[in-house]
């Protein structure tokens, strides 16, 4: 490890680390404009200058593009060094726009703060400055090309870092352009980041603009809980509202970066005007109410239910949107006042997936995304990352630059923004690829595993006899067995119950194997991993809730964070069941479907807005802390009413736990702390891992159905699968109209061969008729889907509900072409 | 839309390379050869078949001179502006051919027979000052010889009787 000294300090830093680098650790920002952790060196822009005063050599040197190394002595501060960079700087400013009072940037610009510390306070240069045409880049990017000073930071993000290429460098010298072929929308779902790496104002946030400074704006590290990765977020609020969305660093869980649904996806927190805008104010049978007559009156409500039917015919329902806090005062109040539940998963099939993963996920294999990163061999089974949990996409991008080979197994025609093999395999047919990577790859280590890995092993051989493997998989199980850090990643979508069991299974037996073997899952929300940890032993999901109120065992229910009518798969039973309710009350932010007939309805708190806990998919504990308290926007719309009162206008709302303690009688209205309600098994400090029990190989091991995978490809029979899609599926995207734009029309993928069968060509619209009614969709046809499933995005534009389970068979001939495309 | 005949040929070009990619400016020369220049539409359908989105192509095409991303006339003239040249008399050279033509520098005469522009060393130092027309390079201009080329190009299309 060198040693050296920069500023006449002394510092031990890792082989290979820049100059620039190990100056940072010792808290010594040297300037840099092309330089970023995340993207490396170029030396570029010569900003970084320092001097070398001993050492290897001597003199002027860019600390960017220098190891450190032993003996060196390094001034940041010496006269000629100095007067290099004044000169940079002036130099790099002499085509940029005076703009600063009207640019988006001011007040946050690296160009700004580095232009005044380098000394460059006055221009010298009288000369016309360069112009360029600006282009329009979509809904969420500003261009203003006239402000770049050429660091290539952005098409070295765009294209190397993220995989996309519609946004580069073109013509030469001081013509230098950053920008598209022609004006159009940026295709890369990462885009968003250009707003942060930009030194300057060339890539500024259109949602934002000309909104805000940034001294104004009140800041806080939050979380992104669009899906269950948990990035690090810096969120800003201004005149009550959420204005924007920053990425935070974090070394394990997202680096430097955001995708874009959870960067513009925040606007359903801003209560305004408009068809989508979010309830502020209590309500009692729909008419507004002040905020304790709402929580008295739920309260005496459900104690009239309570002794007319006893607790239990109080049910209580969360969500995956759920904090730990909420769903442990759902737990609490369950366990104290008798009440039925509570339920935090739509149906059993859901609950059993995530408990499975939850439980598979032994400590040891265990891995973050900073850990995918640096996998030599990735596994995809189950799962499409970029539509599941995008930031999980990049990670992986990261992983094949590194040379990591990708497989993906999956019925979807799942896109990456890296080279990938991909093997379509219907649900029931994943565990038969991955038995058959597997196998080959630790069977010469198979003898000395020991009783219970060599049953599974045993298990393995079985599920993938009789399968061909198909082209391409004998290589790719030789190079998973000379890796040695191979990572599985699955999905708890659109697979068997058993799969999530299994892959664990397969990723121990890596392990075993002499392998630094890896396991990550997604999970379907951002507290779902709580969720799988506080919903009981009793296997009782939304779905057994309802049975329990047709039988009217069940009267009132209370959900929180929770709409039904979003996640439940079955809408005429769902609508037909909660008719039958006498009391319902909501608590919520969005203003669902469940919120507008809900008897009672008491306004929560967004993340934004209370300090919340959430486990992510790895099991890691993440605090979002209060940015603001929300309310009445200020900004657009009417003034907020002129009331003298301590009360911040439409500041009615309460974090969900608060108002369900309240509504349970178990905490008075002046309780300020969630923690000591909080399990301690599940608080191990934040930014730590739950400590999870290790888990041993499935006991029977999965392989559901036991087919021999041809059955359904010469039947009539389809699998109907419904998926996740980045944007336009979520309720984040139902509530965000910032997400609008984004949102494309839903598709259904169908696989070649059988869309020759059935008669159907790329973008006919079908009708898929169902028990409970038909559905209209335009059809993509692809090779890349698997043989014998038809696959529908969970589309808000979508009646999909009508199939009552999030994946049924559909006979073919119920597939009718209505029209050409 | 290019032709049939092109794509055809430019397919097989590419078929013949170890990476499509390496083939995009020889690419971007059959076309220009046919049509002069490359066109919006052109750059596209290129892309396309070397398997490029359009900004990749347009980063090697806007860095390259000899492609050229707006018309052009049927000669091109480009003048040399680096050091020997331009210590003897690049501009004047500049200048006369602005003069005679009735073009500025980057402009096109209104026939479509000449576009003038700058160009870096040519390696004809020892003759500078030096031009580039299509192919054919001129050395030790003088105004009389820039006379006698242009007025052949003028009248015969021909480059016959030059170095």
């Amino acid at each position: 490890m060198p040693r050296l000294i920069i500023d006449e300090r002394e510092i031990e830093v890792p082989e290979g680390t820049k100059v620039i680098d190990a100056a940072e650790r010792l808290g010594i920002v040297i300037p840099r404009f092309c330089y970023h952790e995340a993207l490396g060196s170029v030396g570029a822009c010569r900003m970084c200058a320092v001097k070398f005063v001993q050492g290897p050599f001597k003199g002027v040197q860019m600390s960017c593009m220098v190891d450190a190394r032993d003996g060196m002595v390094v001034s940041t501060t010496d006269e000629e060094v100095v007067g290099f960079r004044k000169r940079v700087i002036e130099l790099l400013m002499k085509n940029h726009p005076l703009d600063c009072p009207v640019c988006d940037e001011g007040g946050q610009c690296l160009l700004q703060d580095e232009t005044v510390s380098g000394g460059h306070g006055l221009r010298r240069f009288p000369g016309p400055k360069r112009t360029y045409r600006d282009q329009y880049l979509g809904p969420y990017i500003k261009h203003e090309m006239n402000r770049c000073i050429h660091c290539y930071r952005c098409s070295r993000f765009y294209q190397e870092f993220c995989g996309y290429y519609d946004l580069g460098p073109m013509q030469i010298g001081d013509r230098l352009y950053f920008g598209r072929f022609s004006d159009g929308a940026l295709e890369s779902p990462f885009s968003g980041n250009l707003v942060d790496i930009c030194p300057t104002g060339v890539y500024t946030d259109k949602t934002a603009r000309f909104k805000l400074r940034r001294w104004d704006l009140q800041r806080a590290p939050s979380l992104c809980n669009l899906c269950s990765l948990g990035c690090n977020t810096v969120a800003n609020g201004h005149y009550r509202g959420v204005m924007r969305i920053e990425a935070r660093f974090s070394s394990e869980v997202n680096g430097y970066f955001l995708c874009d649904a959870g960067r513009f996806g925040f606007s359903y927190a801003n209560g305004a005007e408009g068809a989508r805008a979010r309830p502020l104010s209590p309500a009692i049978a729909g008419a507004p109410a002040s905020a304790s007559a709402a929580l008295d009156r739920a309260r005496e409500a459900l104690n009239d239910i309570a002794a007319k039917f006893g607790p239990g015919a109080i049910a209580v329902a969360g969500s995956g949107r759920n904090s730990l806090e909420t769903q442990s005062m759902l737990d609490l109040v369950c366990k104290k006042r008798g009440w039925s539940g509570p339920v935090l998963f739509p149906t059993p099939s859901v609950r059993r997936k995530t408990l499975e993963a939850v439980k598979g996920l032994d400590s040891r294999i265990a891995v973050s995304m900073g850990d995918i990163e640096k996998s030599d061999f990735v596994i995809i089974a189950g799962a499409d990352p970029l539509n599941e949990a995008p930031m999980s996409a990049l990670a992986l991008r990261q992983a094949a630059r590194n040379g990591a080979p990708v497989v993906t197994i999956d019925s979807r025609p799942v896109a990456l923004p890296c080279g990938f093999d991909h093997f379509p395999a219907a649900p029931r047919d994943i565990e038969r690829y991955l038995a058959a990577l597997v196998v080959k790859a630790v069977e010469s280590e198979a003898a000395g595993f020991g009783k219970d890995a060599e049953a599974f092993y045993r298990h393995l051989k079985e599920v993938h006899e009789n399968f061909e493997p198909p082209l391409g998989l004998a290589r790719l199980c030789e190079l998973l067995r000379e890796s040695k850090r191979p990572v599985i990643l699955c999905g708890t979508d659109a697979i068997p119950e058993s799969t999530p069991a299994f892959v664990s299974g397969c990723a121990r037996l890596l392990g075993l194997a002499g392998k630094k073997a890896g396991l990550f899952y997604l999970l379907p929300g951002a507290g779902s991993f709580g969720a799988a940890q506080l919903c009981g032993t009793e296997d009782k999901t939304f779905f057994e809730i309802l049975e329990d109120i047709e039988q009217g065992l069940v009267r009132a229910l209370v959900v929180a964070e929770c709409d039904p009518f979003h996640d439940y798969p079955d809408r005429a039973r769902l609508e037909s069941a909660l008719s039958k309710l006498e009391l319902l009350v909501a608590i919520d932010y969005f203003d669902s479907q469940a919120v507008g007939c809900a008897s009672i309805f008491y306004p929560a708190s967004t993340i934004f807005e209370t300090r919340s806990t959430y486990i992510n998919q790895e099991g890691r504990v993440q605090v979002a802390e209060r940015v603001h308290c929300g309310g009445a926007p200020i900004r657009g719309g009417n003034h907020p009413p002129r009331i003298y009162s301590g009360l911040v206008p439409g500041g009615d709302h309460l974090p969900a736990w608060k108002a369900l303690g309240q509504i349970a009688g178990l905490i008075g209205a002046d309780e300020a702390s969630a923690q000591t309600f909080l399990p301690p098994a599940l608080c191990p400090g934040e930014g730590k891992r739950v400590p999870m029990a290790k888990a041993g190989f499935p006991e029977t091991p999965g392989f559901a159905g036991g087919s021999d995978g041809k059955a359904a490809l010469n039947g009539d029979l389809f699998d109907l699968l419904t998926v996740e899609w980045m944007f336009g599926t979520s309720e984040f995207s139902v509530w965000s109209d910032s997400l609008d734009a984004a949102v494309s029309p839903p598709l259904m993928s169908i696989n070649s061969k059988d869309a020759a069968r059935i008669g159907l060509c790329d973008g006919d619209r079908v009708s898929v008729e169902l028990e409970a009614g038909a559905f209209e969709i335009a059809v993509s046809v692809s090779d890349k889907t698997a043989e014998g499933v038809l696959v529908v995005p969970r589309h808000k534009e979508l009646e999909w509900r009508k199939m009552k389970d999030f994946s049924v068979s559909v006979a073919a001939d119920k597939v009718r072409k209505i029209g050409a495309k | 839309m290019l032709p049939d005949e092109l794509k055809n040929k430019l397919r097989k070009m590419i078929a013949g390379a170890e990476s499509p990619r390496e083939k995009a400016i020889d690419v971007m020369f059959e076309i220009q050869e046919l049509q002069g220049w490359m066109s919006d539409e052109a750059m596209v359908e290129a892309a396309e078949l070397l398997g490029m989105t359009p900004l990749q192509l347009e980063e090697l095409a806007t860095f390259y001179d000899y492609i050229y991303r707006s018309p052009v006339g049927k000669y091109v003239i480009k003048v040399c502006d680096s050091t020997v040249c331009w210590l003897e008399g690049h501009q004047r050279v500049v200048d006369y051919i602005c003069s005679r033509l009735g073009i500025p520098l980057g402009g096109t005469t209104a026939d479509g027979l000449f576009t003038l522009l700058p160009v870096c060393c040519i390696g004809y130092c020892d003759r500078a000052p030096a031009m580039v027309i299509n192919k054919r390079v001129f050395g030790e201009l003088t105004t009389e010889k820039i006379d006698r080329v242009l007025a052949q190009l003028a009248q015969t299309a021909d480059f016959s009787g030059w170095e």
